[in-house]
Formats: C-alpha cells, sequence, structure tokens
C-alpha cells in the first residue's frame, strides 16, 4: 500500500475523531498531539487506520511514532 | 413541610432541570408535550418503544437557552464521540446548568458535586462493539474501555463542567434515577456540597436486553398485540406490561442559602426522600414497602398524605407493578385525598435507569407551569378510589408532589418535591 494512501485513511480517520480540525493542518510534519489529540485519540486514530488497512500493529510500535510521517511509514512496514 | 423535618441539614432546593427523551429534548419542548399528552411511543421494525430518535448531539447543545460559546465549544470537543446516553446527559446537564445561572456564578468546581443514577447502562453499545469485535478484533479502539464504563458519564460530566468534588454512579435498576436524587440531596444537606448535578442515565437496550425483559414477562409484547401501536396503558385494566423509552434528565440541586445568596428563584424544595428494601432479589414490588417509603418521606418533609396534590407513579403498566402500587397509594392517601395520580411513563415509555430523574423534571415541571399532564390512554382504570389524570392536560396547583421509583431487586424509593419556595 502506497504510503500517499495511508496518509490519506489517517487523514480521514483525524477528521473523524476531531471534526473541528481544518484539513490543511494534517500535514506528514504534524505530530496527533500538536493537532489536539489527546492519548485516548491518539489510540483511536491508529485503531480506525489499522481496521482500514485489515493489519494489527502492537500497540507498543507506535511509542516511537512521534510525527505522522513516522506513523504512515510504520504502518506502510506492515503492509508488505 | 418544614425544612427542619429532614433532620439537621441545609434546606434543597432544585435551581435547574434539564431533560433529552423521546418527548422533547429540552425543558419547554417536553413541557409542551406533557402538556398536549403528546407519546414518543411509535412501533417500528417489530418493535414498540419510544426512541430518542434523530437526537443529534451539536443540535441539542445548540438548542440549549443562554449557553456561554465556550461551553457549548468544550462539551462538543469533550463528549463528540462519547456513546448516544452520555451525549443525552451532557445535553441534559447543560440545561440544568445554564437554566441553574451556574456558568455566570462563582461557584468553586469543588464545591459541585455529581450523582449519576444508573447501572448497565451501556448494554447495547457492548451488544454492538461485540458485533464489531466478531468481525475484526482490532476494530475495538482503546477509547471503549472507557465508554463501556457507566462511571464515564460521571467523568464527561465532571470534564465539561469542571466538577472537582464528589461524584459517582448509584445503582438502583428502574429506581436509579430516584436514587441520583436521594444521593444528591443528601451531599447538599450534609454540607459535603453547595451544588450537586443529579443526573438520571440514558438506558439503550441491546437486543439480548429486549428479550430478557420479554421473557419475563415485564415488557409489553408487540407480538402479542399486532394492531396495538400505543401498548403502554398505565393502571388500565387491559395494560400489557412496559414499554421502553430512552431518555435522561438532570436536576441542579443546591443549598437554599447558596441560591438565595446568588439572588436565583429556586424552581421546588426537594423536602424529603426515602428509600428501603423488601429483601427480595426477583422483579415483584412490596406493598408493605411501597406504603413504607411513601409514607416516611412524606415524614421526613414534614407533610401529611392529605396535603399531596400531585403523585408521579413509578406506574410503568405492568400488571402486577400497576397494581401493588394502586393498592399501596390508596393507604396512603386515604378515601379522601384530592391528589392526582399521574404516570409520565404513558408519554416516554420507561425510561429504566433515566426514568426517576426524567419524572423528578416532569413533578417540577408541572408545579412550576401550573398543570397536570395526560394519561391519555387511559379507558378503563384498574380502581374507582384514586383521582388518575385523564385523557387531557388539568390545570392544577401543585404545591406538594411525591415521586415514585421502584427497582427490580426489591428497591424501593420516594422522592417528595414543594413548591412555591421562593
Amino acid at each position: 500500500m502506497e504510503q500517499n494512501d495511508i496518509f490519506a485513511m489517517v487523514r480521514g480517520n483525524l477528521s473523524t475523531v476531531i471534526p473541528e480540525l481544518d484539513a490543511d493542518e494534517i500535514t506528514m510534519d504534524a505530530t496527533l498531539t500538536d493537532l489536539g489529540c489527546n492519548s485516548i485519540d491518539r489510540a483511536e486514530v491508529v485503531t480506525m487506520t489499522m481496521s482500514d488497512m485489515g493489519i494489527h500493529v502492537p500497540v507498543m510500535e507506535f511509542q516511537e511514532a512521534g510525527d505522522i510521517r513516522s506513523l504512515v511509514r510504520l504502518l506502510a512496514r506492515h503492509t508488505a | 413541610m418544614s425544612a427542619a423535618a429532614n433532620g439537621a441539614g441545609v434546606p434543597v432546593v432544585v435551581t435547574g432541570i434539564g431533560v433529552a427523551c423521546s418527548i422533547g429534548v429540552g425543558v419547554e419542548p417536553f413541557a409542551a408535550s406533557l402538556r398536549a399528552g403528546r407519546t414518543g411511543i411509535r412501533r417500528q421494525d417489530g418493535q414498540v418503544s419510544a426512541p430518542l430518535a434523530g437526537f443529534d448531539f451539536a443540535h441539542a447543545v445548540g438548542a440549549v437557552p443562554g449557553l456561554p460559546q465556550e461551553l457549548s465549544r468544550r462539551a462538543l470537543r469533550k463528549a463528540g464521540r462519547s456513546l448516544p446516553a452520555v451525549q443525552a446527559a451532557v445535553a441534559a446537564a447543560l440545561q440544568a446548568w445554564t437554566g441553574a445561572g451556574l456558568p455566570a456564578a462563582d461557584l468553586p468546581g469543588s464545591q459541585v458535586g455529581v450523582v449519576v443514577g444508573g447501572n448497565n447502562v451501556t448494554g447495547a453499545a457492548a451488544y454492538r462493539m461485540a458485533e464489531r469485535f466478531r468481525g475484526d478484533p482490532v476494530a475495538v479502539p482503546g477509547r471503549f474501555a472507557l465508554h463501556v464504563q457507566d462511571t464515564d458519564h460521571v467523568g464527561v460530566l465532571s470534564e465539561i463542567l469542571a466538577i472537582t468534588g464528589e461524584g459517582y454512579t448509584v445503582g438502583g435498576a428502574a429506581a436509579s434515577g430516584n436514587l441520583a436524587v436521594i444521593h444528591g440531596a443528601r451531599m447538599v444537606r450534609s454540607g459535603a456540597a453547595r451544588a450537586c448535578l443529579v443526573v438520571g442515565a440514558m438506558t439503550e437496550l441491546s437486543p439480548v436486553d429486549r428479550q430478557s425483559y420479554l421473557a419475563l414477562g415485564a415488557m409489553a409484547d408487540p407480538a402479542a398485540a399486532p394492531d396495538d401501536d400505543v401498548l403502554c396503558r398505565p393502571f388500565d385494566t387491559t395494560r400489557r406490561g412496559f414499554v421502553a423509552g430512552e431518555g435522561t434528565a438532570a436536576l441542579l440541586l443546591e443549598a437554599e442559602p447558596s441560591a438565595r445568596a446568588r439572588g436565583v428563584r429556586p424552581l421546588a424544595r426537594v423536602a424529603g426522600e426515602a428509600m428501603a428494601l423488601s429483601a427480595n432479589s426477583l422483579a415483584d414490588p412490596s406493598e408493605e414497602v411501597e406504603v413504607a417509603v411513601m409514607s416516611t418521606a412524606l415524614a421526613r418533609a414534614g407533610a401529611r398524605p392529605e396535603q399531596l396534590d400531585y403523585v408521579n407513579t413509578h406506574g410503568t403498566a405492568s400488571r402486577l407493578g400497576d397494581e401493588v402500587e394502586a393498592a399501596a397509594l390508596r393507604r396512603v392517601l386515604g378515601r379522601d385525598s384530592g391528589a392526582w395520580v399521574n404516570a409520565t411513563k404513558a408519554l416516554t415509555g420507561h425510561c429504566l435507569c433515566g426514568a426517576g430523574a426524567v419524572e423528578a423534571v416532569a413533578t417540577v415541571v408541572q408545579m412550576t407551569h401550573g398543570f397536570v399532564h395526560p394519561n391519555p390512554h387511559l379507558g378503563m382504570p384498574l380502581t374507582g378510589e384514586l383521582r388518575f389524570a385523564g385523557r387531557q392536560a388539568e390545570p392544577a396547583r401543585i404545591g406538594l408532589a411525591l415521586s415514585n421509583g421502584f427497582g427490580f431487586g426489591g428497591l424501593h424509593s420516594a422522592v417528595v418535591f414543594a413548591g412555591e419556595v421562593a
């Protein structure tokens, strides 16, 4: 799966979790925390995206993912 | 009705109310439906119930009269992902909070408590999540670990309203709403809080819950009466059992001196309350204990039964429950009572954990608006010795009212409200 496709999924799920978010703010360089996510919001965005992709990544692995770019790369690694 | 009758303690008044149920989201829409005798009960997909149909959280928050924008924004952000029951509770709580004038009040959060009446209110959500889990276990979000707890109500309400005093849920099955009022009143009366937000949680039944109530014979079976869309006839000889309703309500209880200092006119006083068990784990109510809680609540209010103007019965339209309650009421009220005997569940359905709070609000609304709402489908009353509300609303001056709440497992409760306290 292309990283662009995964990014689009993350962006869509972020908008579901935080509807008032301006879509232009959601960039590869932003962190979920910067965008206003608390820990529960972050976990939900990840869960929704994994479900969309049909994959399962252990929760511990996401602790390294700071910005959206590293989150997308981590998810992409598990789709090979 | 002396303030001291409940023992040494601070008199407790109701300074705000809110509601979200099948016949109204907001106090004035609810009052209009009560007056018109409009029922939220309908037949849909083979079921008869009173759903909170078309409830939209953002719309409900936007419709709260006088709600400050900051509080509105906060509510939408904090509860935007919450379960429907919590969103409905937030809407009702914001109505009560704003109606009580609290957004502008200088009342520290540490002096405010919150009590949510309800147990096992997340059955429908757990059922839906179980279906999702069977399709894809990974699709279960961590958020659900918070949402599945009844106490999520407490956390969300306290965060939105910055409440840092005491807070918890009180479980009492269908008596839960009344028990929340009782606990909240005692919290304020004891001085543990200056004000307490009391909520009766909305119970959204899962198909499993529904089936068990049907199997128990407590719930009216729509399949047994395919041509009857009303199905819910409290105190009628043809009643068939309860019809489930979705609804929640909130009351802001406050120490009378606090309300007076803020210059807020109370809607009513919580004059007396009583709760007792019947040492019985089954579903059947006890006439003796019903008589006991009603009598005790009145005595604690310093009132005599003949002073009662209005009774909001538990009145579910169950075969046994209504018969027992009517018998208990005849004993408490005596032969010459002029008290109206009413059944709000004819309009709202049985809101289960939320019922006591919805009916407390219905009672206060009828006191402040001066009417008794209809019991529109009561054709053949099971007794001629009680003054049941009829098919039309009646103008009424209600100075003293009693509201019953009974639950499976021998839980019996009654609350007395007194009007014209300002």
